[in-house]
């Protein structure tokens, strides 16, 4: 059987071990490598479809190796990350890495995650993109939800098709500043939270406890199907 | 001084005055002779206060009058102006002594003040000293009986004065605090005027010492507290991978193995026990070690000293550690050590799992003793990569890593050395890089005529 290669990078010999054989026997291909230099090149000889990629290595930051990774490939790049590491996160999260799991993670959140990373790589740009009771025909700047017209400003529309064409991918503050607002606007992130604040009042069903638009604190917001998690 | 000496004091004080008296008579009339008989009341009123001074004046008034004032030899006087002149003299007698025993009183008060007042500034040096105010007590107490005029004193601390058998309680108080009770023998009545002046003086100055005292041990327990701080803070960076690392692998592991949808073979399923395994026992030994570190650094590991032979110590050691097989050691000769055996033997083992460490696996780690005038000396022989110079010291500060392994938090030399210092031992590192590194470990040897059991 040959499945998806997933590329595993972290320097703990037993997590190596363990990630190896969890993923293998979920039906993967695993290449393993135990810091920055050979995640490179391992990458490079054999381009995996997902990574894997422990924040901290020995030899390199997790961001430095996710950044010259997606200099090349769109491979999605799942990270490893311990608490009290959250700035570090957040730069691997702008520098391209897809999602993260906190370390000790279970088995199948990490397992999700993956499987939620390679499909969304799978998925061509679509022109109507439907999330449970939520309808966006991007070409027609057009939201509906249970079939009911929603007004939405432009700046909120965007937001909600950036968020949209990511479905369940986590995007950090800076990445949909810079997809709404463009590279050149330096908008503060606290306009953003007034922004999703407002998004969620008209596509909640109640905005107090959000189901679509998730929170990852101190890291960004993820756009999920309620009904699909 | 009874009551018969005073009296044949004061009766010779009078024979002397009337001596001169006589030697006088050719040079002046009689009846001014009296004026001399002033010098003996004013000494007996000095020596034996205003009852003797009066009665000597009475007693000068009669044998003047006998032996001077006609009709001679009888107490009868015959001219009333020598009436005028005794009544004149017995007046001034009085009033003189009367005047002579106050200023004695209050040269003797002022001189008793000065003592009192000598005393207490004593005492507060004393006090300052630094040694703890119950060990000041006792000699405190003592100079305060001298002072007192009694033969016992004893100073108790504490607001509740508990009587004692065949003791007078004085409660010592500053302000309105009682800081405590001096208790005096019950037979030696202390004198009532120092008691009241002596005592809130004394009174004063240990509410003052014992202040100090307490602050001074609070200032004690805020710096252990820092301290402990300190190494909270570095405990917490410790558990942020080193604690981290070996749960995520057991995490893995086990959520891997319960995971019904993950096809597993039969050596997959061992490897990853295998892994619970490893890491479990390195959490186990990163507790233990993060525990024995902030003992160390709380002082909370006092040292249990016995006498042991250096051998027994390494065999012990080498009995703690994985791969005793790579450990060279052979016995010699040495004088005996005191030191808590746990604690030594956890600084040899906790030595050679580092040399274990940094050599190729198959590579041997030596252990040698040797002994000098005054120590016996552990080395810890490796044929690792050795240490730079600059690494020498540092390998021993609490959570440094050498190079970029992963493993271990960084504290088990620092343990080591810990629990060499608690011991009075020496612990260093030498090395030449590319040559491997020797751990030298010097304890004070005994080398008095000691019995040791065979």
């Amino acid at each position: 059987m040959s499945g998806q290669r997933v590329l595993v990078v972290d320097d703990e010999p037993q997590i190596l071990r363990g990630l190896t054989t969890m993923l293998r026997g979920a039906g993967y291909d695993v290449v393993t490598a135990a810091n920055g230099a050979d995640a490179l090149a391992k990458a490079a000889a054999n381009p995996p479809e997902a990574v894997i990629l422990d924040l901290v290595l020995p030899d390199a930051r997790g961001t430095d190796v996710a950044r010259e990774l997606r200099s090349w490939t769109e491979a999605p790049i799942i990270l490893l990350s311990a608490v009290e590491e959250e700035r570090e996160k957040v730069a691997a999260l702008d520098a391209g890495a897809d999602d993260y799991v906190t370390k000790p993670f279970g088995v199948d959140e990490l397992l999700a995650r993956l499987r939620a990373a390679l499909r969304r790589v799978a998925q061509p740009a679509e022109p109507v993109i439907e999330i449970a009771d939520l309808r966006i025909d991007v070409a027609n700047r057009d939201v509906r939800l249970d079939g009911e017209r929603l007004k939405l400003t432009p700046h909120e529309f965007d937001l909600l098709r950036v968020l949209a064409q990511n479905q369940g991918k986590l995007l950090t503050h800076r990445t949909l500043l810079r997809e709404v607002w463009g590279p050149a606007y330096q908008v503060e992130a606290h306009y953003l939270h007034v922004y999703v604040s407002h998004l969620r009042r008209k596509i909640e069903p109640d905005p107090q406890s959000p189901r679509y638009l998730l929170t990852e604190p101190g890291a960004g917001y993820r756009l999920v199907d309620p009904t699909n998690i | 001084m009874s009551r018969v000496v005073r009296l044949l004091v004061s009766a010779g004080a009078i024979a002397a005055a009337t001596g001169l008296a006589y030697a006088l008579r050719p040079a002046a009339p009689d009846v001014s002779l009296v004026v001399l008989y002033v010098l003996p009341v004013m000494g007996v009123a000095i020596a034996f206060g205003v009852p003797y001074a009066v009665g000597a004046a009475v007693a000068s008034v009669l044998v003047f009058n006998f032996l001077f004032l006609p009709p001679l030899y009888s107490f009868t006087i015959r001219d009333s102006e020598n009436w005028v002149a005794l009544g004149v003299f017995l007046g001034t007698g009085i009033v003189v002594s009367e005047l002579a025993a106050r200023a004695k009183r209050r040269a003797v008060t002022a001189e008793q003040r000065q003592r009192e007042a000598r005393l207490l500034a004593e005492i507060s040096t004393y006090l300052l000293e630094g040694r703890s105010l119950g060990e000041q007590l006792g000699w405190i107490a003592k100079r305060t009986a001298e002072i007192l005029d009694v033969r016992e004193a004893e100073i108790v601390l504490g607001a509740a004065g508990e009587p004692k058998a065949h003791r007078a309680p004085h409660p010592l108080v500053a302000g309105s605090t009682q800081i405590g009770t001096l208790y005096t023998d019950e037979h030696s009545e202390p004198n009532l005027d120092v008691r009241r002046r002596f005592l809130p003086a004394l009174a004063s100055l240990l509410t003052v010492a014992s202040e100090r005292e307490r602050l001074s041990r609070e200032a004690l327990e805020a710096e252990t507290l820092r301290r402990s701080d300190t190494v909270k803070t570095a405990i917490l960076r410790a558990v942020s991978h080193d604690l981290r690392s070996p749960l995520t692998a057991i995490a893995t592991a086990t959520g891997t193995l319960r995971n019904e949808q993950l096809t597993l073979s039969e050596a997959d399923r061992r490897e990853l026990l295998e892994t619970i395994d490893i890491e479990t026992r390195r959490l186990t030994r990163l507790v233990s070690n993060l525990l024995d570190m902030s003992r160390l650094e709380a002082g909370a590991a006092p040292p249990e000293p016995e006498l042991w032979t250096v051998d027994d110590l390494i065999w012990q050691a080498i009995g703690d550690v994985d791969g005793r097989s790579r450990i060279e050691f052979t016995p010699v000769e040495a004088p005996p050590v005191r030191v808590d055996a746990a604690q030594i033997e956890r600084v040899i083992s906790n030595l050679l799992e580092n040399a274990l460490k940094f050599s190729s696996p198959n590579a041997p780690v030596q252990v040698r003793v040797t002994t000098t005038r005054a120590e016996v000396i552990v080395r810890v022989v490796d044929h690792g990569p050795g240490l730079p110079a600059a690494e020498l010291e540092r390998v021993f500060d609490p959570f440094y890593r050498h190079g970029s392994d992963g493993s271990g938090a960084g504290l088990g030399l620092a343990i080591a050395r810990g629990f060499a210092e608690a011991n009075g031992a020496r612990l260093w590192a030498e090395s030449r890089p590319g040559q491997g590194a020797t751990f030298g470990l010097a304890l004070p040897a005994v080398r008095a005529p000691v019995e040791v059991a065979a």
